[in-house]
């Protein structure tokens, strides 16, 4: 750990952040976290006076998309400087170091801030074939996890790869990737931060968090924090009252989607995805995926690759017919079938029974040309032996 | 009276509990698959403002109604296979007894042509009370995908179903189970329709009627099922 640069306000403004934004920035981070406008200003003396602890950032399978994400370079916010002032000790894609003495730099960390340290682990761990699809510096992912989560004070999975396996785990996970969770049992404190990649403001909120509280978030079954991850996006959707209304999106382009109906008939995956993407946009809020337009696809669910496809799809198919084949096309198909064979069934019950009406009449008639008639016509006997339905003598049913 | 020679006898076989939960899950189902077909793909685009239409909201509602309906209506059903009379007992679904066993092989012989008719049998033939565990079997996967769906927007207590959406392998899993499971329903329904027709048109016994008055038409000598 070490603390904040004393003139923190000096630093900020040297990086073209005002007092009034770093204000701002606190009061925004409280009301992500569904804290009241007083958490502002402790979020604000936390930050300026509290001790930062290290992290360590470490990559595996992944596309470095959660630390583009979390670096987003449009403008100097003061969630980059927050993030300067922590101590990343360790950031492959960020730092100066390489080879050995970044090597050093990491099991610097783990030497001196023994269970003092966060980790930040994006991408998933790959365990096939003794997990060399995944080596740094001689050793694989899943030694380095080990290694370094254990003695975590906390670890954070950034992005659907480490939190829930992700997309090198979609079938058929060639090189046995691993979420963390499940890669490295036994971590004290996880966090997961699911979604493709990871929303920078829910990371730094956590963080914040943290720095404020000297604790984590609520979290829920998944290890999310539930103020970023306790909603469907369906709920919190700016297109909900068109959801509610019947009015859909029918097919790219058409008047629906320019008036900017509900996209849930050509795949939108809001009501299956929890994560609070309506309400703090990305990139600043500048606009995300159904804002402009296209449908969700639930990139922060687990196994999102394979239960979230076809993206642009209600449903996926039933297995045996095409994928695009819609499930209901499908269900006809079967009912069709099953009505179609009762129905042969019924046809067949029908000839049968007619053609044996008709063997009676017939050998009934012949009965009678041959004997003479005995008696005027009796009433139908107790026992009639030939009924006008020949009973089959395998048919005991009256009294079997 | 005498039909075809045979000396049917009026019978109480349904009694209330059973005839008022199969109508109340009749109804339930009829309602849950025209409302539930929309909720999967909504046919009906309401024109104008969206403030001045609630189709898809009704439609939801609805179908959480009658969900409601079916689901007590189903338990109710099976806690009266435990404390219900014979015929409602659940050895009227699990074949218990040689006779069952026995009636069953001569239903599947009856449906394959092999006999005239179906050996008779006072409540449920054993082959279509075989089927009914299944039945049942799908209404609990229904009511319990259902419930996991439901949990994902409610804000209540419900929230706590939740924990059924791994099972499923979350909200999409649990929608296409569903979905799936209704088709087999449906399935499930025209051959229950079409052997109500045909046991009532070969045994004569009533069977479509009895389940509006509880009689069925059978021979004074039948058996008890589970003799």
């Amino acid at each position: 750990m070490r603390r904040t640069t004393p003139d923190l306000r000096r630093e900020l403004e040297a990086r073209g952040v005002t007092r009034r934004d770093f204000i701002g920035f606190c009061a925004g981070v409280a009301a992500l976290l569904g804290l009241p406008k007083s958490a502002g200003a402790a979020i604000a003396s936390a930050i300026e006076h509290k001790l930062k602890p290290s992290i360590v950032w470490l990559e595996f399978q992944d596309c470095a998309g959660n630390t583009e994400s979390f670096l987003r370079a449009s403008k100097p916010t003061a969630a980059d400087v927050l993030l300067d002032l922590l101590s990343v000790d360790y950031h492959e894609t960020i730092m100066a170091a390489a080879g050995a003495r970044a090597e050093a730099a990491l099991e610097a960390v783990r030497a001196t801030a023994a269970g003092q340290y966060l980790v930040v682990v994006e991408g998933s761990i790959p365990t096939g074939a003794n997990g060399a699809y995944c080596t740094i510096g001689g050793r694989s992912a899943l030694q380095i996890a080990e290694h370094l989560c254990k003695d975590a004070l906390a670890v954070i999975a950034v992005g659907t790869c480490a939190a829930f396996g992700g997309l090198p785990a979609a079938a058929p996970n060639p090189t046995g990737a691993l979420s963390v969770e499940e890669a490295v049992p036994g971590i004290k404190t996880l966090i997961n931060l699911p979604a493709c990649p990871v929303n920078a403001e829910n990371l730094t909120a956590v963080l914040v968090y943290f720095l404020t509280y000297n604790r984590w978030p609520a979290l829920d079954r998944y290890h999310r924090p539930l103020f970023a991850y306790g909603k469907s996006i369906h709920d919190a959707c700016e297109r909900r009252a068109h959801f509610d209304a019947g009015q859909y999106v029918e097919a790219w382009g058409d008047q629906g989607h320019r008036d900017g109906f509900c996209l849930y008939k050509v795949g939108c995956k809001g009501p299956a995805t929890f994560q609070n993407c309506p309400n703090i946009g990305w990139n600043e809020n500048t606009n995300w995926p159904i804002g402009c337009g296209h449908p969700c696809i639930g990139c922060a669910e687990p196994q999102f690759w394979d239960r979230m496809t076809p993206f642009y799809q209600h449903l996926d198919g039933v297995p045996g017919f095409n994928a695009a084949t819609h499930i209901d096309r499908v269900g006809l198909y079967a009912t069709g079938a099953v009505a179609a064979a009762f129905a042969g069934h019924g046809l067949v019950q029908i000839t049968k029974r007619a053609a044996a009406r008709h063997k009676a009449k017939v050998e009934a008639a012949k009965a009678e040309a041959t004997a003479p008639a005995p008696a005027p016509e009796p009433e139908p006997a107790p026992a009639p032996a030939p009924a006008p339905e020949p009973v089959a003598t395998t048919d005991k049913d009256g009294e079997s | 009276m005498r039909i075809e020679g045979e000396d049917l006898r009026p019978l109480y076989v349904w009694d209330r509990v059973v005839r008022y939960t199969h109508w109340t899950i009749v109804l339930a189902m009829t309602v849950l698959a025209v409302t539930g077909v929309y909720i999967g793909s909504p046919f009906i685009a309401a024109p104008g403002e969206a403030r001045e239409h609630f189709v898809m909201g009704w439609a939801k509602v609805i179908h959480f109604y009658a969900a409601i309906a079916f689901t007590l209506a189903v338990l109710s059903r099976i806690l009266w296979m435990f404390i219900g009379p014979r015929r409602s007992s659940w050895r009227q679904f699990i074949p218990t007894s040689r006779r069952r066993w026995r009636d069953m092989k001569g239903t599947i012989l009856f449906y394959s042509f092999f006999r005239e008719r179906p050996p008779r049998t006072r409540g449920h033939n054993p082959l279509a009370g075989a089927m009914y565990i299944g039945v049942f079997g799908l209404y609990l996967l229904m009511i319990l995908t259902g419930l996991a769906l439901y949990s994902v927007s409610s804000y209540s207590y419900m929230r706590g179903w939740s924990f059924l959406l791994p099972w499923f392998h979350g909200v999409q899993g649990a929608r296409w189970l569903h979905h799936i499971t209704m088709w087999v329903l449906i399935c499930f329904v025209v051959n229950h329709i079409y052997s109500a027709f045909l046991t009532s048109r070969i045994e004569k016994n009533g069977a479509i009627d009895s389940m509006f008055s509880g009689y069925k038409y059978l021979p004074p000598n039948t058996p008890e099922d589970d003799e």
